[in-house]
């Protein structure tokens, strides 16, 4: 009889179940549209034609044309990279620090932990876009200073999800013993600790990344996000929105696109976790 | 119970100090001077010069935050650096809008939230639930600017039912309700998505348990175990998620008010942060900490009242 | 379940008729002019700090000059509160006939009083100190003098000609005669209730709302037509339009923006009105960074710059080219044909019209052959951020990559200020030909390290401009055409100060772009809008709605 691995078991589930394949369907569309704007895009999304300004939609230019003459399509197509981009980095970076963070804090208890917890709970008592919109101002807009804040945002939820599993799993039997044996805590994270919360944090992961880039949607649509030129989704909606009755397919477009890959990557945490979830997984 | 308050409360000071502390330095690390916003560019240095002793901006820093410590402590929050108005009474003015505005959210919410996640739950995987799902996803997904933008667009112009001109009049209960609705829907609409995938994934795994199961081989009617056992299950999720919803309640409600023109908090803290008015935005970041601890006071009280297991810990 | 539906159509029904069912009660159809701004709150109501549009659209409700722009018109000066005046032979002194019966405005338990002399006195006073007024600089080395109950004397160490005078004088800045006993009583309160003499009275401010004005009976130019004003702040764009379509408002500011005036005009019952003087956006070349001490990529980024492409950006309807550093309508500036003409005539070009063959040449005549790379500072605020968006992209277009870093507005004028800037567009409009030359011309105004810095981003008067060794001034220029007395020969002494200006390429003048404001039809302004100083149309006695 075959024995099918475990991972290869897990790939068959998720194809199987539709939420993560059209999630993973989305997602995968998504990212590489982001990786080949360059190629994909008909017209240089930063070149201007003011004498050919807003115009509708039509066969040259899909999306129609900008309030500097810029085709729609070829920045959204762009937007979408830096908007991806920004998400993806910001959550990795904050993937790792909070991780790392939320173990630590688990596995070390005593006052690190409350210390820890407590500055990370005071970090989630204020509304991301409150907090986003200060730090901002002391940054001042641009993609790095943005991809900070977004890190930072990210940092304690990540650090929190793995809080908590952190305090149980570092109770059982194998890693009493290896800490007995006298193994480093360093290692017994890394090897024991971390291989059983990464389903978990994978999961999360995937639902952040929609987070993230609704976030830098609103930053920049509040004015202090990634600035124009750079397009980026939110700031062509925040831009578009002053062309509303005169142009409305740039906002319209540009927040399609952030609605898609939001729900794309939300789709495929959703489905991620339905199949990690023991729980739900067992009906 | 009451130990149990206590410490909750006590747990709130340093929050809000720090909170304090954080906006403090912040909004003076950012470049650019009140004073300087103030006079503007036509203004020579010594006038600038000038504004800035007026302002109390060339004493040290540490002057500047005990000043700032005094007014939490005292709860009053002084005088506007770029206008000289107290600041309280801005805030009287326009934390009722803001409030207004998050209730509505959370009312719209949990009213059509619970009972479309009940629904959804108890239909699982048929067309309606996929649906439910879909659109859920959809609330939660869309940034809540892009769905003011678009409900503005649909009522306000093609049918021109509902005002976008601020917050109405506040002692003039109509006229506040008619300026509510459409920033309400906006935010009702995101809280109910939000509701409905908790009320739904709650429902699920309550109706897994045994006691479901048991109640329903008692013979109890349908209804009677929505009623009695579901719904106080779902009901406790949502309670415990009060604190979590209530802060992207509030960060939801700064976008709608600045789409909408609203004249609330969330107007109002990016107006002082653009001008770096300093003490009005210290002081609307205070409020904005009060409000979310309050909330999440509120909320473990309650689950605490609710769930006996959680009182004696 | 069963009973959750029936609950939830009945609440449904009754929070849809609620909304339907309720009527708003602030569109009413009063005497009342509504005006919104783009704005979110006042800054400074007292009138010698007031700048910002918002708030000289309420300031000049509230207060009156000596002497007025003619309203709509700032190419003409004619009586205000002073009915007549007259200058000594020697040009020191300027006496002014106040006129009688000027009632201020009463306030808290002040009924008012007739405006006199004194209060004139006063009033220049505190505008020439620096602890009170922003604008005190423009009256230095000035003395008042009340000579009688209706005659006021102004003192100056030298003579000024009419045309730099009266501005000093006029219903602007400075001028706004604040009345002594109001401004005594009131103290720190003055700047947000402020008491004057003009045809509204200040009643109230609700925060981040509006500000509330109302008809002053006893007004000595006539009664005004409308019962009062209402100022609203509102930065949202959409909220403006949609409050000016559901007739909730009469009147809103626009942005300089083309498709804004089509889409609005194109509205039913609304009418556009584009007026002037506008402000001058004007391209500064920072001479203390490199490369742009050498003249050759000055004028390559000249000719690398199509002037046309910029007023289309902003919108043809609302923008013109401007070919001078002193921009039309402004006595002393130059027509296109001038400068022309003079090029040819000394055998240059003094236009830089657009040649993008020419600038990569020049750029690598300089050293630049494979193109120019700079990072630069720009506001977010949109009247700047639009043309120097279109300015990037055709710089781009002959290897000029400038990388921009957008900063919020009070920091675009700090960081401009600390000379962080290799290139700065500035966009104004300063009330002589004599003040925005010595403010961005004079070697005094130089950021940072002049004597008196203002802004001039050039380093003007401190550089050699044209690559002969030589460091290049037009102070004496400035200074000359200052004190004479002939405004003739000081728009003679102008226009030659900017043909050198040209020549060296030191700035690149782009364009002048007017003010926009939409209003309902039904508002008649009462005069003709041609121009206004105050940044909005002016609201006074003879404005009403049919």
């Amino acid at each position: 009889m075959q024995r099918l691995s475990r991972s290869r078991k897990l790939l068959r589930t998720f194809l199987r179940n539709r939420t993560s394949f059209i999630g993973a369907c989305m997602s995968l569309t998504l990212i590489i549209i982001a990786i080949f704007s360059y190629w994909l895009a008909p017209y240089d999304p930063l070149k201007q034609n003011v004498y050919y300004r807003l115009t509708p939609p039509e066969m040259t230019h899909i999306f129609g044309t900008d309030e500097y003459g810029r085709d729609v399509f070829s920045r959204v197509l762009t937007g979408a990279r830096t908007s991806l981009f920004v998400g993806i980095v910001s959550v990795a970076i904050g993937m790792i620090v909070g991780t790392m963070m939320g173990m630590v804090a688990g596995y070390a208890g005593g006052r690190q932990e409350t210390a820890i917890m407590r500055f990370l709970d005071i970090m989630m008592s204020f509304p991301d876009e409150v907090f986003g919109v200060m730090v901002m101002i002391v940054l001042g807009p641009g993609m790095l200073n943005v991809i900070i804040v977004i890190t930072i945002l990210m940092i304690p939820r990540f650090a929190r999800v793995c809080h908590a599993p952190t305090l149980g799993i570092k109770e059982m039997d194998h890693i009493v013993s290896a800490k007995a044996i006298g193994a480093g805590s360093g290692r017994i994270i890394i090897r024991h600790i971390l291989p059983n919360i990464f389903g978990d944090v994978l999961v999360m992961t995937t639902l952040w990344l929609g987070t993230a880039i609704r976030l830098e949607a609103s930053l920049s649509f509040l004015g202090v996000g990634v600035p124009p030129p750079t397009p980026t989704l939110g700031n062509m909606v925040r831009v578009g929105v002053d062309f509303l009755a005169t142009g409305p397919w740039i906002s319209l477009f540009a927040g399609l696109a952030i609605l898609f890959a939001v729900f794309a990557f939300n789709l495929l945490g959703d489905g991620l976790r339905d199949i990690t979830d023991p729980k739900l997984y067992a009906r | 119970m009451l130990a149990f308050s206590i410490r909750r409360i006590l747990v709130a000071i340093p929050t809000l100090l720090i909170v304090l502390t954080i906006t403090f330095v912040l909004i003076r690390i950012a470049p650019g001077d009140p004073a300087e916003v103030r006079l503007g560019d036509y203004a020579s240095k010594e006038a600038v010069e000038a504004l800035r002793r007026q302002m109390g901006l060339d004493r040290s820093m540490w002057v500047q935050y005990l000043e700032a410590l005094k007014g939490l402590v005292q709860a009053d929050f002084g005088r506007s650096i770029i206008n000289g108005r107290p600041i309280s009474g801005d805030l009287k003015r326009a934390l009722p809008y803001t409030i207004q505005l998050t209730l509505f959210g959370i009312m719209f919410g949990v009213l059509f939230g619970i009972p479309t996640g009940v629904y959804s739950a108890l239909r699982r995987n048929t067309l309606t639930d996929y649906i439910g799902r879909t659109l859920s996803l959809g609330g939660l997904s869309i940034p809540s600017f892009y769905l003011g933008i678009l409900l503005m667009l649909v009522f306000s112009i093609h049918i021109p039912l509902f005002p976008v001109v601020g917050g109405g009049d506040i002692h003039d209960l109509a006229d506040n309700l008619y300026h509510l609705f459409l920033p309400g829907l906006t935010l009702g609409l995101v809280m109910t998505a939000y509701v409905t995938r908790m009320t739904r994934s709650s429902v699920l795994n309550t109706l897994n348990e045994d006691f479901i199961r048991t109640a329903r081989a008692k013979g109890l009617s349908e209804r009677k175990v929505i009623y009695k056992h579901l719904l106080r299950n779902a009901l406790l999720s949502i309670v415990a998620l009060i604190g979590v919803y209530s802060i992207i309640l509030t960060g939801g409600s700064v976008m709608v008010e600045i789409v909408f023109s609203r004249p609330g908090l969330g107007r109002m803290m990016i107006g002082a942060l653009k001008q770096r008015d300093y003490t009005t935005l210290q002081a609307v970041m205070i409020v904005f900490a009060t409000f979310v601890v309050l909330i999440n006071l509120i909320a473990d009280l309650l689950y605490g009242l609710v769930d006996p297991r959680v009182r004696r810990k | 379940m069963k009973t959750l539906r029936p609950a939830l159509t009945i609440v449904i029904l009754i929070g849809v008729l609620l909304c339907f069912g309720v009527q708003p009660t602030s569109a009413a159809k009063d005497n009342v002019l509504r005006i919104a701004f783009d704005a979110a709150d006042i800054t400074d109501l007292h009138p010698h700090f007031a700048h910002t549009t918002q708030d000289r659209g309420v300031v000049h409700l509230i207060f009156n000059g000596l002497v007025r722009y003619k309203t709509g018109d700032i190419g003409k000066f004619v009586p205000d509160l002073a009915e007549s005046w007259e200058v000594s032979r020697d040009g020191l002194t300027w006496t002014f006939h106040l006129r009688k019966g000027v009632m201020v405005h009463p306030w808290k338990n002040n009924p008012g009083y007739e405006l006199t002399s004194e209060d004139v006195v006063y009033s220049f006073t505190s505008a020439a100190d620096k602890n009170k007024s922003a604008w005190a600089v423009e009256y230095a080395g000035m003395q008042f003098k009340a000579i009688d109950q209706y005659t006021v004397q102004v003192i100056l160490e030298k003579p000024l000609s009419e045309l730099l005078f009266l501005p000093k004088m006029a219903d602007y800045a400075g001028g706004l005669i604040i009345p002594k006993k109001a401004v005594e009583d009131l103290g720190e309160g003055f700047k947000s209730h402020p008491v004057g003499t003009g045809p509204f009275v200040f009643k109230k401010y609700l925060p981040k709302e509006k500000a509330i004005t109302v008809r002053n009976e006893k007004f000595y130019r006539g009664t005004p037509k409308l019962d009062g004003v209402e100022v609203f702040y509102m930065p949202d764009m959409s909220s403006r339009k949609f409050g000016l379509q559901s007739k909730e408002l009469d009147v809103i500011e626009g942005p300089p923006s083309q498709p804004w005036v089509d889409e609005m005009r194109a509205l039913r019952g609304v009418e556009v009105d584009v007026f002037g003087p506008g402000e001058a956006g004007v391209l500064y070349f920072n001479m203390a960074k490199k490369p742009f001490d050498d003249i050759r990529v000055r004028r390559a980024i000249a000719y690398a710059l199509s002037r046309d492409e910029v007023v289309t950006t902003i919108g043809k309807a609302i923008a013109d080219p401007v070919f001078s550093q002193i921009p039309q309508p402004q006595p002393g500036y130059l027509t296109r044909d001038e400068v022309l003409l003079r090029g040819k005539m000394d055998g240059k070009d003094y236009l830089y019209e657009v040649d993008r063959n020419k600038a990569k040449k020049l750029l690598s005549d300089a050293g630049f052959p494979k193109g120019l790379k700079t990072t630069v500072f720009m506001t977010e605020r949109g009247e700047y951020a639009v043309p120097f968006q279109n300015i990037v992209a055709q710089l781009r277009e002959a290897g000029i990559d400038v990388k921009v870093t957008v900063v919020d507005h009070p920091t675009y004028h700090h960081n401009i200020r600390a000379d962080m800037n290799p290139i700065v567009e500035y966009n104004c409009w300063r009330p002589t030909a004599d003040v925005r030359l010595t403010h961005f011309h004079h070697s005094d105004s130089i950021v940072k390290t002049g004597k008196k810095p203002v802004t001039n981003f050039m380093h003007l008067g401190e550089k050699d401009a044209d690559g002969d060794g030589k460091v290049d001034s037009v102070d004496y220029q400035i200074e000359v055409a200052r004190d004479l007395l002939d405004s003739g020969a000081q728009k003679a002494v102008w226009k030659e100060t900017q043909f050198k200006l040209l020549d060296w390429c030191v700035s690149y003048p782009l364009f002048i772009k007017k003010f926009t404001f939409a209003r309902r039809n039904n508002v008649q302004w009462g005069y003709d809008l041609t121009s206004t100083l105050i940044l909005s149309p002016q609201i006074n006695e003879l404005t009403s709605i049919k």
